[in-house]
């Protein structure tokens, strides 16, 4: 069974509670707890004991895109209570101090960047990081790299080059303003170029930003996008209620 | 062609391995490299993402000297703005107010370029002679000042569609893998240089026909040389491993990545590397960059004639009518000559590979 599910962030801004709630009734497997600001950081990490994640087979957690230096240690620190199954989601943008990141080891799954940031895009840009971290996971954002290249061969690069730290996926489609937009046509046939680099147990978070009635479509659209994670008939998640984590 | 010095540069190996020692090709190469980062200081506030400043001609290719144009572009790609023409005209007013020798006359460098363009319209009625030449020349001779993100976009967008549309590259069933639609757009510039230089005879009433003759023997020829064997490197460049993984699987991506490499590299420094592994034509190697060391020599050289000119000054004031008793147009000509024969006997009289590839590609 393929794991497909939805950021909380795309489905309601800045509210996980909400987005919960809304994606409760879709056919979904996955999760990513967004905290893309700080301050949503400790709102979640108090509800997380009390969460009901039961049907989710995969849960992760994206840690803020943006913080003070002085702001780093005590947000590691405060990492350090999620639940331990947990992979964590960082932008490579952020790290002032690699060390600080260094003891999450496998769990920190890296993000490629969008065009906007200046480092991280690309095979040339993320090898650096995972030097310093080399432990550390990958969660490819293919919006991101379609936004970079849209001929598809730096996403290609990054597949290929780091396979095996793939942990997760992003799909979406990345506009100019770098905002995650539902998948459109054009993005679809490039997502379908790589598709098949992407092996069928990767779990993959929609971050497109949609409205409750349009999550169901968009479902449709990124795993048309990325057929390579199995016909549509095989996502049914309403029916499991298989609990993997807990802390 | 970045701002770093060339690592294992395959001129200077070749050089190694013939006993030779190219030092006008050296110098020029150091001469670009120290253009371009000067210009990469003085132009730095024009850097953005949505465009790269792109250099053509001699400071492209790594053959810059002291009388050299400076051939360039404001390459955009990303949302449509106004204000990318006064960056535009920003560039030109620096450059000129640095001294620098502007672009030739017939604008196709100079001012903007537009992603949309260079990657839609490759043939048909609107892909104009301009178009046709910028995109070829981005793809042949072109290095970045400061950001190169749309830069790098607009290549490997350009090559995406020369391969993903090339249906003979993914379904022949020729011996050889050589992209088709690409070459053919190569060779059509080559031929539209080959017109122009008519063209530009006549429009100017000759003037500057000397330099523009002896520059179409060699320095335009050189281009479409390594034009060739970006394409022919796509059979001779591959692994039969990786052949096997790209092209009855029709991955596309891999082979614009193996051809970004390869465009990578300067015309002189992809000729040189092509002809490392061909230790039999040594001979005719070392006759065809003797000849072209000796031509940028004579472009480079800053000692002055009895008429107070250099002799690329020389060459760029010649009259039509006093060609044939001229000896430094002798001496250029003559050269151009040692360099035709070097590359027929290379690419036509081999018996090599790359004799098989250039009859059957390049010629027919």
């Amino acid at each position: 069974m393929r794991l497909v599910g939805f950021s909380t962030g795309a489905v309601a801004y800045s509210d996980f509670q909400k987005a919960l709630e809304l994606l409760s009734s879709e056919p979904v497997n996955c999760v990513e707890l967004s905290a893309l600001r700080l301050h949503e950081v400790d709102p979640l990490l108090s509800s997380v004991r009390t969460l009901d994640l039961r049907r989710y087979k995969y849960v992760s957690f994206h840690a803020p895109s943006k913080f003070a230096a002085e702001e780093e240690q005590p947000l590691v620190e405060r990492l350090t209570c999620l639940p331990s199954e947990w992979p964590i989601i960082l932008h490579p943008d952020v790290i002032r101090d690699f060390a600080l990141w260094r003891p999450f080891g496998s769990r920190l799954a890296i993000e490629n960047m969008d065009r906007r940031k200046p480092v991280g895009r690309t095979l040339e840009e993320l090898r650096p990081i995972f030097d310093e971290l080399p432990n550390a996971t990958m969660c490819f954002d293919i919006g991101h790299a379609r936004q970079c290249d849209t001929s598809m061969t730096e996403a290609y690069k990054l597949l290929k080059h780091f396979q095996n730290r793939l942990r997760q996926i992003h799909i979406s489609e990345v506009n100019t303003s770098s905002q995650h937009d539902p998948i459109s046509y054009a993005a679809k046939l490039a997502f379908q170029e790589v598709a098949s680099l992407i092996p069928p147990g990767i779990p993959m978070i929609i971050e497109s930003r949609v409205g409750q009635s349009e999550i169901g479509q968009e479902i449709l659209r990124a795993t048309a996008a990325l057929p390579e994670f199995g016909p549509a008939s095989d996502l049914d998640c309403r029916s499991t209620g298989a609990a993997t984590l807990h802390s | 062609m970045g701002l770093m010095p060339v690592v294992d540069s395959a001129i200077d190996k070749l050089a190694t391995r013939l006993g030779a020692n190219w030092e006008n090709l050296r110098a020029a190469r150091e001469r670009a490299l120290e253009k371009r980062r000067a210009l990469q200081t003085d132009l730095s506030e024009f850097n953005s993402a949505d465009s790269s400043i792109v250099v053509f001609g001699s400071l492209g290719r790594d053959e810059f000297t002291a009388g050299s144009d400076l051939d360039w572009t404001l390459l955009v790609d990303g949302i449509a703005d106004p204000a990318h023409f006064d960056v535009a005209l920003a560039i030109k007013d620096r450059l000129e107010k640095l001294g620098h020798k502007p672009p030739g006359r017939e604008a196709v460098f100079g001012s903007l370029a537009f992603s949309h363009e260079l990657i839609h319209q490759i043939g048909g009625q609107d892909d104009t002679n301009a178009n046709t030449t910028r995109r070829i020349l981005l793809l042949l001779e072109s290095a970045v000042v400061g950001r190169s993100d749309a830069h790098k976009h607009v290549v490997s967008s350009v090559l995406h569609r020369y391969l993903k549309e090339d249906r003979g590259l993914w379904h022949g069933s020729g011996k050889f893998k050589v992209p088709r639609f690409l070459l053919n757009d190569i060779a059509r510039y080559w031929r539209t240089m080959a017109v122009d230089f008519a063209s530009k005879q006549r429009a100017r009433a000759n003037e500057g026909f000397a330099m523009r003759n002896i520059k179409l023997r060699l320095s335009r020829k050189l281009i479409f040389i390594s034009g060739l064997l970006a394409c022919f490197s796509c059979h001779l460049g591959l692994t039969a491993e990786e052949k096997k993984q790209i092209f009855p699987a029709e991955a596309v991506q891999p082979l614009v990545a193996h051809l970004q490499r390869q465009l990578e590299l300067t015309p002189l420094e992809a000729l040189a590397a092509t002809l490392l592994t061909f230790k039999e034509l040594d001979s005719s190697s070392a006759k065809l960059f003797k000849a072209y060391d000796h031509f940028v020599g004579i472009l480079s050289d800053d000692s002055l004639l009895p008429d107070g000119k250099t002799r690329r000054q020389h060459l760029e004031d010649l009259e039509v009518g006093d060609l044939d008793k001229d000896p430094i147009f002798d001496e250029a000509r003559m050269l151009s000559h040692e360099f035709r024969d070097a590359v027929h006997e290379i690419f036509l009289r081999s018996n090599t590979e790359l004799s098989q590839l250039t009859i059957d590609y390049g010629v027919f």
